[in-house]
């Protein structure tokens, strides 16, 4: 079992506590992202679990041992940085062969191993050239491939396709992917850019602030977020999201009522906030949708789709539409159609997902 | 140890937040590893770097801190066989001493008119020489003047006032040779008093002002082009841009250079000064250092030169943190 | 830098007058030595009388003969080849680790040590209580002395220490996820990387040591120990004064200025051989530790 378990991790310079707590347990072979904002503490715990800081509370267990005060070296962890860190007065072979030499591994066998590794990366043409001489495709290759050669029981990604530029994170993301469905090596890997998150992770950790905001699938978070900052979070643009109150009927906001699918539950009154995903809108009415009447603003065409940047009241809304080949029937919308089906339900103070009754 | 945010879907309203919060209750009070072993960690995994820096630091002590555990001496009645510990207290006799002897304030004074000098001289030399440099076109004769000018920097004191020596001299030297042709009389220089500080100045210029215009053709390098570029089109020529734009843009390096320089007054080359001076040139060539080196190394009365060395130390360090203090305040920019 | 056929008129004027200074300056700079050769080429008369200008008078290679066949000249120069060549690998032995270990941030007590070692440079004891230490310790008249006492100073660890820090953190951490304890990191990581400032600093130790004359003039007594440094400085103090050379030097064909001229071209030489391949060197360690400590 080379799962990885956090329990109650914190972390804490002094007096100022940056991680409040996390508790986690990545299964063996699991790829979990760890994804937020800037400073949302995933690098920080990320590096506890590679030892290069120290854990302040809480117990970190790697198959089965505490690793709390175990060296990085010793973890059988192996780490791909942000920027890569490849020596660059060494070549590719050599880069690779630097963590094996070091625990004096036979010669043979580095050999083997490193002509084994860089025929899955695809980089035995390029054995002998130095990181200067490569692209960052390359170079990034080169940093999981030093990583790979040390067969470690997990693998620990910093963001590493930051660097990329976005046509090639694309590319690099997928080889990532297809990575880890042949090595089926248990892996963290973090990053701010939820899209990564998204199409990489078998389970995604959302953080904000320290703490844990919701753990699941991508199409759990994605379908079912726990409060509103992960609503936010996920999806591109991201949710819509209105103040309102709860009615008899559904959820008022402004003038209008939004059919909802379930019972009340007698909780009319109370103040919610109402999230609308700008995918799920329709510009046809049906039975189960409500009318939302908006004053359109701006329509930015996509190509297939365009978004609809509109007002509604004060607030500022986004909506996704298909173009059809044509934008300019969109420029006269007046309103929206929500599905009630696909309406979510957050409480107006804490921000917490509220489900409504059978 | 349950993954508690994944189980939202599908309750009534209320529950949910019963649910979570229940399961944070739920937590478990963690224990911290005591302060102890966390150094103990810290030693056992990182002691390699502390043995990386024993050594120096044991030097450090050894040739540099403990001869100021030697310096008391400058407050005692030091004799050899006594030692430091056992010789007794005089207190600020030996700093009396000092200042009523006409010959050491003789050489304070000397060393501050030499300072002075060499600042007037000495200071603007690599920088005019670095403007200049900058007015240069042709790359190749720019790079082979450089390369010359650099060169004294290289060469020893030693060679360089051999040189100098060999130069002035009052038959053989060639400044000799050439004021006899002009039909003047020769010069003893080097035993002349109003001679020294003249010859003593020119020849640091020589053996530094062109090593030391490194530092401020680097700063203008570092002038963005866009400024003469912009000037070029208002009509501006060089002399004009040499002063309105290169001048002030440098003025943060010169100030900092300053500001070392100034710190330094005490430490007039003394090296040179030994190379170069006479007994009867003493009387404006005699510095602080050069009469330590004769009343404490040559003469063995230790404690007063001590003293007199330790006068030294103390002014230079004001002078260093004060000159600091100020850069701080006017340029943003310090020596730490 | 403008082109100079844009250039106006007032401005070429500007820049020839510039040219011509700049090309005084150099002549200025380079005379004394070609001075310094052509009496060390001429006869001891010629020298003496002051006539030698530019060219060798009289051309002979006497004052050289009498130098080459001088032992202590031989002794001298090979002791200088020892204070540098030790000198210098001792600095770097105490310097690298030393600078290496001072940019690490999990140092404990890391301002305390930096502080420790930048205020020698603002504050040391003075010639005498340094004089005594050496004497307390043993170390007077001593070649080991003279190579480890001058081993270390806070400048160039300084300089190092600031370039160590600008190496990101990742290459050490990589390193260290890859096995490497702070040894293997230094040296086959940092030591690599730093190879410009290590240059720079190897660079101003040799010429530190191949110049220095002070305090071997100092702690040192036995002729067979001092530098060709001191060398030269007992040479051109000296010789003058000596009867002994005032005898032969009549029969011969040199003086007094012709042999020390002789001493100082012999001294030069090896700076100037090596001086071509180390311009780039120390441009970029002005630039490396110059301003910024």
């Amino acid at each position: 079992m080379s799962g990885v378990e956090l329990d109650g991790i914190v972390k804490a310079y002094g007096a100022l506590q940056v991680v409040h707590g996390i508790d986690l347990n990545v299964a063996e072979k699991e790829f979990v992202v760890l994804v937020g904002p800037s400073g949302c503490g995933k690098s920080t715990t990320l590096r506890m679990v590679a030892g290069l800081e120290e854990i302040t509370e809480g117990d970190l267990t790697i198959d089965g041992r505490r690793m709390n005060r175990v060296a990085p070296k010793d973890r059988d962890v192996a780490m791909v940085f942000q920027n890569y860190a490849l020596y660059p007065h060494l070549n590719v072979a050599d880069n690779m062969a630097f963590g094996l030499r070091i625990r004096k591994m036979p010669k043979a066998e580095i050999a083997t191993t490193i002509a084994d590794v860089a025929e899955i990366l695809g980089l035995t043409p390029y054995l002998d050239r130095r990181p200067a001489d490569l692209s960052g495709g390359q170079r990034q290759r080169v940093a999981m491939g030093r990583a790979i050669v040390r067969h470690p029981k997990v693998f620990l990604f910093d963001e590493p396709l930051s660097n990329l530029d976005a046509k090639l994170r694309t590319q690099m993301r997928a080889e990532i992917k297809r990575l880890h469905n042949r090595l089926g090596v248990t892996s963290i890997y973090v990053t701010h850019d939820q899209v990564e998150a998204m199409t990489l992770a078998d389970r995604i950790v959302v953080m904000n602030d320290g703490r844990i905001e919701q753990v699941g699938t991508p199409m759990e978070l994605f379908n079912h977020p726990a409060n509103t900052f992960v609503a936010g979070f996920l999806g591109s643009p991201p949710m819509n999201q209105i103040k309102g109150v709860l009615t008899e009927t559904g959820a008022k906001i402004g003038n209008t009522e939004i059919k909802l699918q379930g019972a009340i539950n007698g909780h009319a009154g109370r103040d919610v906030i109402v999230g609308i995903r700008p995918e799920h809108v329709t510009l046809g009415q049906t039975a189960e949708t409500s009318s939302l009447p908006i004053e359109l603003d701006l329509v930015e065409p996509l190509g297939s789709e365009a978004l609809l940047h509109a007002r509604y009241g004060n607030d500022n809304m986004v909506f996704k539409a298909d173009t059809n080949g044509d934008i300019a029937h969109l420029s006269g919308v007046e309103e929206v159609h929500v599905p009630a089906h696909l309406v979510k339900l957050f409480d107006a103070e804490t921000g917490r997902a509220l489900a409504l009754g059978a | 140890m349950s993954d508690r945010n994944s189980d939202f879907g599908g309750l009534p309203v209320d529950e949910l937040v019963a649910k979570a919060d229940a399961a944070l209750g739920q937590r478990k009070t963690r224990v911290r590893d005591s302060h102890w072993v966390r150094t103990w960690d810290h030693f056992r995994r990182e002691w390699q770097i502390y043995v990386m820096l024993l050594p120096t630091i044991i030097w450090f002590i050894v040739f540099l801190y403990k001869p100021m555990y030697g310096l008391q001496i400058a407050f005692k009645d030091y004799s050899i066989f006594r030692g430091v510990a056992n010789s007794p207290w005089v207190g600020f006799e030996h700093f009396q001493t000092l200042f009523s002897n006409d010959q050491f304030i003789r050489a304070v004074r000397n060393t501050v008119t030499i300072s002075f000098y060499n600042l007037l001289f000495g200071f603007p030399a690599p920088i005019i020489l670095a403007l200049m440099f900058n007015e240069i076109i042709n790359a190749t004769y720019k790079r082979t003047a450089q390369t010359i000018v650099y060169l004294p920097h290289f060469i020893s004191s030693v060679i360089i006032a051999g040189i100098v020596i060999t130069a002035f001299s009052p038959t053989a030297g060639i400044i000799n040779t050439i004021i006899s042709w002009l039909g003047f009389d020769p010069v003893y220089f080097l035993t002349q008093p109003e001679w020294f500080r003249p010859i003593f100045v020119g020849t640091g210029i020589w053996q530094e002002a062109g090593f030391g215009s490194i530092v401020f053709l680097a700063a203008i390098a570092g002038v963005n082009p866009s400024l003469y570029e912009s000037a070029v089109v208002d009509g501006a020529n060089r002399w004009q841009m040499m002063w309105k734009i290169t001048i002030p843009s440098i003025l943060p390096t010169i100030l900092i250079m300053l500001i070392i320089r100034i710190g330094n007054i005490m430490e007039v080359s003394f090296e040179l000064v030994i190379l170069l001076y006479q007994p009867s040139t003493y009387e404006t060539a005699d510095v602080v250092n050069t009469w330590v080196y004769r009343q404490g190394l040559q003469s063995g009365q230790y404690d007063l030169a001590a003293a007199a060395g330790l006068f030294n130390a103390v002014v230079a360090f004001v002078l260093v943190m004060t000159a600091n203090t100020l850069s701080r305040r006017f340029s943003r920019t310090s020596l730490w | 830098m403008q082109k100079w056929s844009l250039y106006s008129r007032g401005d070429k004027f500007f820049a020839v007058v510039v040219s011509i200074l700049i090309g005084m300056f150099t002549v200025a700079t380079l005379y004394p030595f070609i001075y310094i050769a052509a009496v060390s080429f001429s006869s001891g008369f010629a020298a003496q009388a002051g006539k030698v200008v530019l060219t060798p008078i009289d051309a002979t290679v006497e004052a050289y003969g009498y130098i080459l066949r001088d032992p202590q000249f031989w002794i001298s120069y090979r002791n200088t080849f020892i204070y540098t060549i030790g000198g210098t690998i001792m600095s770097l032995a105490f310097i690298i680790p030393g600078a290496y270990a001072l940019s690490r941030p999990q140092l404990k007590g890391r301002r305390f040590f930096n502080l420790f070692i930048a205020f020698t440079m603002w504050f040391n004891a003075g010639l005498i209580p340094f004089f005594l230490n050496m004497r307390d310790l043993n170390l007077l008249d001593s070649m080991f002395g003279i190579i480890l006492a001058f081993a270390v100073n806070a400048f160039n660890i300084i300089l190092l220490r600031n370039f160590f820090e600008a190496i990101p953190q990742s290459f050490e951490e990589a390193a260290r996820m890859d096995g490497a304890n702070d040894f293997q990191v230094l040296w086959k990581v940092f030591i690599p990387l730093s190879k410009p400032a290590i240059a720079t600093i190897t660079l101003f130790c040799i010429v530190s040591r191949w110049n220095g004359f002070f305090w071997a003039m100092v702690l040192l007594q036995s002729e067979d120990k001092i530098p060709l440094q001191v060398f030269l400085r007992h040479t051109i103090a000296n010789l003058s004064d000596d009867d002994e050379f005032a005898i032969v030097q009549t029969a011969a064909g040199f003086s007094a200025e012709t042999v020390t001229a002789a001493i100082i071209v012999c001294s030069i030489i090896p700076v100037l051989i090596v001086y071509p391949f180390i311009q780039k060197y120390f441009e970029k360690g002005i630039l490396l530790g110059g301003v910024k400590e």
